[in-house]
């Protein structure tokens, strides 16, 4: 395991220190005892596919390896560099979570993997090495043999993600049977116990979407996305649309399900509480690059990037010692034409003569990978803080 | 399908078809040429046979209740009154031996105009901004542009005279022994082709603009990026995602457009002389024959209504969303 | 404005800037539009024909002044022939833009007045007002324009008589303006409706109600504002819609003879025999006309509704 610290654990020491977030608790044990009824009817670890690897495929290559990915956007007033330069990896049962505001790039970085893009989207460069096969090479017919099968999404609204005129288990029975060569019959059965496994009553598959809630909804989502076995499960902002009770229990579902079958998870949200209570490691993303990534444990105490420490302080119930929200003045640079050096520089507290001129590279310190002049090649890479207050003019209370 | 869903549509229906009898007695009772208003306009008439003819019409009785009361009674009855061209038939046979060539017309180009519109709009739509979308909008905007009369004698000069491909006027020749009933189809289908040609050509170009833009707006859906998420192919995710959301509002404002479409195509039948409730209408008008036009203004308006009533049911049916 | 003068002259001031600037980005947005911008030349081009037809091909012909003979084909004289009175189908087409675009124009006025006002009041007013009118526009929805139009058109003449003029154009004409008014109006009051509806909901309203506008006040100065983007856009596919309905009904033999439309042109030809006579010169003029100024509309309306439609907005 790479990473030194159970992230649960450091959520459980949130939550003990935040009792708003007791609820959560009570919730995830409810929904632990129902689990302990639920069959496993699929494959539980790794290595145990039921589905051949891809012909190319290199078993000893890592899982997931992105380099250097930009995915830009045309638009009749320019090109959007929505994604410019990401690189990450993921491996086998590994959850990363990737964080940022919103038009960050987080999801498209995420959709571009099996490129499910709008039309005027185009991935100019990098490579994407699922098990040593890069994906930006593959021509979209050759590419559609990755999707679903190897990497499936979880959407964010189920409601619109989920065909109003097909009945769930039929939607969820389509990629078995049109994908994995399954016969009617049989897909349509597994996709009856894949809704077991995400805790809705089989009978339930003869629903429409629209009469299902929104949580039932979203376990059907997640039923379809276990479809076909794949290797790696995209949550993209999966419990944004729903009500906290609701968003615990889906979390958690992913989380037994991470556990059960050995899922490699990459989880985009901006939600940072999510992410410390179901990820091993986080990637902030701002303006289309990565500001800073590594386990969630060190990322979440010891912030150095000054947009992470900003996006934490800007959330309620992570920071153990601040009570009162903080925001971030300023908004996110105009994609089309980016400011040439670092892209936060223009709302940075911090901000020097270098950062408006040079792009700061990525440097890594003890497994944490940060692009900041703060934090240059051959320093000790200790956090620099930022200053609260003062610098920004929020009135803040410092809780010791 | 829910009856409170049933039952809402089926008086909201009721209440306008009151509405339009209602309309219907009162826009009549202002027409010109009514028996009280042109025996008033003669100067040399009798007072006493002015009242003697009223009393017979029943129109010294007030208009309301009791004129509107006989008025009601007998329409529900069926009885719209005798036809003045037409004489000794009743309104009732007038309108149903018209009626037949009206909707064998409207109903074939009907079913052929959906097929080739729904088409051509799926698959323009499908490959919105390439090539073929250009040229198909294009054709599908100038037919949406053009009357159906224009179609219509446009159709007669190149095929009727130009190329004397087919007859010019009526549903059969006129004075010809037709040796068998495969003659009498024979020559029925030559003067059938081109009026619902024209019929077709008329709604081919509305159905496609409706069901491009449909398509367009259902591939924008979140759904259809979960099929190509799913790996499937781009046919399937036409045929199973794109297509039965798509043809939704596409199916329904077919169904509305039925009512409308013989109302507002009755030109087709008179570029074309068919004998249907278009040239009968038109001819009731310039012959004052009133109780044959209010008959059938009264039978297109309710057509209206329940083509709208149909379209509301099918869409219950193909929607699985609207039960409630 | 009594002491506050001055800052409301700058108000005032600055509001117009806020115009100036919102119609340029209108055109700048317009001007992207190659559809929309085709139509707009297309339509230039007819409003001049419309303009002046005088300075182009002469006085209107009539019987007594018709220069050709009886059905002649396309010559250098008359690029499109001659009608079976000898008249030159090109003046006959030129003038009839004039009667078409103008009926088209005024049906225009009096359906989108009509069509506003009951779908302002009755999305503002609501409750038995609302439910009311609606069912008399939906009774309208489902009437056959035609024959409505032919019941109407008779009543009408009878009415005001069969000679009378109004701005210099026929009664018959009018009754074509009234008729198309009034079976189409129904469709443009619904959408106003349901944008009324949402425009209730929303916050400038409350606040107006609360410092105690009347509802006519609200109305006018709050509502109509608001709905007057989609109003032109609407304006404009009702005018292709009306230039359509009105060849349509003079076709069917509503129309005047004496100040011919396209589609008058187009029934001359039907009852003087023209497609058995194979004379498509003598259809083919007016029906291109129609076609184009239909057309042209339908584009310029398009690119209208992409611009102003608040629901289509943002889409491609």
């Amino acid at each position: 395991m790479t990473h030194p610290t159970d992230p649960l654990h450091l959520a459980e020491t949130i939550v003990e220190e935040e009792h708003e977030l007791a609820d959560f608790d009570r919730v995830r044990e409810a929904a632990e005892q129902e689990d302990a009824a639920v069959p496993a009817v699929l494959p539980t670890a790794i290595g145990r596919r039921q589905w051949p690897l891809p012909k190319q495929a290199d078993p000893t290559a890592p899982l997931l390896v992105v380099e250097d990915l930009k995915t830009y956007f045309k638009l009749e007033s320019g090109m959007v560099h929505a994604v410019d330069g990401v690189s990450f990896r993921l491996d086998h049962g590994e959850a990363l979570g990737i964080a940022g505001e919103s038009g960050c790039g987080k999801t498209t970085t995420a959709l571009s993997l099996v490129r499910i893009l709008p039309s005027n989207a185009v991935t100019v460069g990098g490579s994407i090495r699922l098990m040593g096969i890069d994906l930006v090479k593959k021509s979209e017919n050759a590419l559609r043999r990755y999707r679903w099968r190897e990497i499936s999404i979880v959407f964010q609204g189920a409601m619109n993600a989920l065909n109003p005129v097909i009945r769930v288990r039929d939607q969820i029975a389509e990629p078995i049977e049109h994908r994995l060569g399954l016969s009617q019959k049989a897909s349509r059965k597994r996709a009856g116990e894949l809704l077991d496994l995400v805790g809705i009553p089989k009978k339930r598959g003869n629903a429409y979407p629209h009469e299902l809630s929104g949580g039932m909804r979203q376990r059907a989502m997640i039923a379809m996305a276990l479809a076909c076995d794949p290797a790696i499960v995209i949550g993209d902002e999966p419990t944004t649309a729903l009500d906290v009770m609701v968003q615990a229990q889906i979390l958690d579902l992913l989380d037994d399900l991470r556990r059960k079958l050995g899922l490699s998870l990459i989880l985009i949200t901006h939600d940072l509480s999510v992410i410390a209570e179901s990820c091993d490691r986080v990637m902030i993303m701002y303006a289309g690059k990565v500001a800073e990534e590594g386990t969630v444990a060190e990322v979440f105490r010891h912030p150095r990037h000054p947009y992470t420490q900003k996006l934490l302080s800007a959330f309620p119930n992570i920071h153990a010692d601040r009570r009162t929200l903080d925001t971030i003045p300023g908004s996110p640079p105009d994609l089309r034409e980016p400011p040439p050096g670092c892209r936060f520089a223009p709302r940075c507290p911090f901000v020097m003569a270098v950062c408006s001129e040079v792009v700061p590279p990525e440097t890594t310190f003890h497994g944490i990978r940060v692009a900041c002049h703060l934090y240059p090649e051959g320093s000790d890479g200790e956090p620099v803080t930022v200053p609260t207050a003062d610098a920004i003019g929020v009135t803040t209370t410092e809780v010791s | 399908m829910g009856t409170r869903y049933f039952g809402r549509k089926l008086t909201g229906a009721l209440i306008t078809i009151v509405l339009i009898v209602l309309f219907n007695f009162f826009l009549f009772r202002m027409m010109p040429g009514s028996p009280e208003r042109a025996l008033a306009r003669n100067p040399h008439i009798q007072a006493s046979v002015l009242a003697e003819t009223r009393a017979r019409w029943g129109l010294d009785k007030p208009l309301f209740p009791d004129q509107f009361l006989a008025y009601v009674a007998a329409t529900t009855q069926g009885d719209l009154g005798y036809s003045l061209k037409f004489e000794g038939q009743t309104v009732v046979d007038v309108l149903a031996t018209h009626f037949w060539p009206t909707v064998i017309l409207f109903g074939v180009g009907e079913v052929l105009a959906a097929i080739i519109g729904l088409a051509l709009g799926a698959y323009t739509g499908w490959r919105r901004g390439g090539p073929i979308d250009l040229v198909g909008n294009a054709f599908s905007l100038i037919l949406y542009s053009m009357p159906y009369f224009v179609i219509g004698m446009l159709l007669l000069v190149v095929f009727a005279t130009g190329l004397r491909w087919f007859p010019t006027s009526g549903m059969l020749s006129l004075g010809a022994s037709h040796a068998s009933p495969i003659d009498v189809f024979v020559d029925f289908l030559a003067h059938f082709t081109l009026p619902v040609a024209t019929v077709a050509i008329g709604l081919i170009g509305q159905y496609s603009i409706l069901m491009r833009s449909s398509v367009i707006e259902t591939l924008s859906e979140d759904y259809v990026t979960t099929a190509r998420a799913k790996g499937l192919t781009d046919g399937r995710t036409l045929r199973s995602h794109v297509l039965p959301n798509a043809l939704l509002p596409a199916v329904t404002l077919i169904a509305i457009n039925l009512g409308y479409v013989v109302a507002g195509a009755i030109t087709v039948e008179i570029v074309f002389n068919w004998p249907g409730l278009g040239t009968l209408t038109v001819d009731a008008l310039s012959s004052r024959d009133y109780s044959v036009l209010q008959g059938s203004f009264l039978l297109l308006s309710i057509t209206v209504v329940f083509a709208n009533l149909a379209a509301d049911f099918l869409y219950a049916l193909l929607d699985p969303r609207v039960k409630a | 404005m009594t002491a506050s003068a001055p800052p409301v002259v700058s108000i005032r001031g600055e509001m117009l800037r806020m115009r100036i600037r919102s119609v340029r980005a209108f055109v700048h947005q317009f001007s992207r539009k190659p559809a929309g911008v085709v139509g707009v030349a297309v339509l230039a081009v007819f409003t001049a024909l419309a303009v002046a037809p005088e300075l182009i091909v002469g006085p209107l012909q009539t019987v007594t002044t018709a220069p050709g003979a009886h059905l002649e084909p396309p010559s250098v004289a008359f690029p499109l022939g001659t009608d079976s009175l000898g008249r030159s189908v090109v003046n006959l087409v030129v003038w009839g833009t004039r009667v078409s675009m103008i009926i088209g124009l005024l049906a225009t006025v009096v359906t989108v007045v009509l069509g506003a006002l009951i779908g302002i009041v009755s999305g503002f007013v609501g409750g038995w007002v609302d439910g009311l009118l609606m069912r008399i526009t939906d009774m309208f929805l489902v009437l056959p324009t035609f024959v409505l139009a032919l019941i109407l058109a008779p009543i009408i003449l009878d009415i005001v008589g069969r000679d009378a003029e109004l701005f210099g154009i026929r009664v018959t004409l009018i009754v074509i303006v009234i008729v198309i008014g009034v079976t189409s109006w129904a469709s443009t009051a619904r959408v106003i409706r349901s944008q009324v509806l949402s425009l209730k909901e929303r916050a400038f309203v409350d606040r107006a109600r609360v410092i105690g506008s009347s509802g006519g006040h609200i109305m006018r100065r709050h509502l109509l504002p608001n709905v007057i983007n989609l109003l032109i856009a609407n304006t404009v596919l009702t005018f292709a819609g009306a230039v359509l309905t009105e060849t349509t009904l003079s076709f069917i033999g509503l129309g005047d003879p004496f100040q011919p439309s396209w589609g008058q042109i187009l029934n001359d030809a039907q009852t003087g025999g023209a497609p058995g006579l194979g004379a498509w010169w003598w259809v083919v003029g007016p029906a291109a006309c129609i076609v184009l100024v239909v057309l042209a509309f339908t584009l310029v309306g398009d690119a209208l509704d992409q611009i102003l439609n608040p629901r289509l907005r943002g889409r491609r």
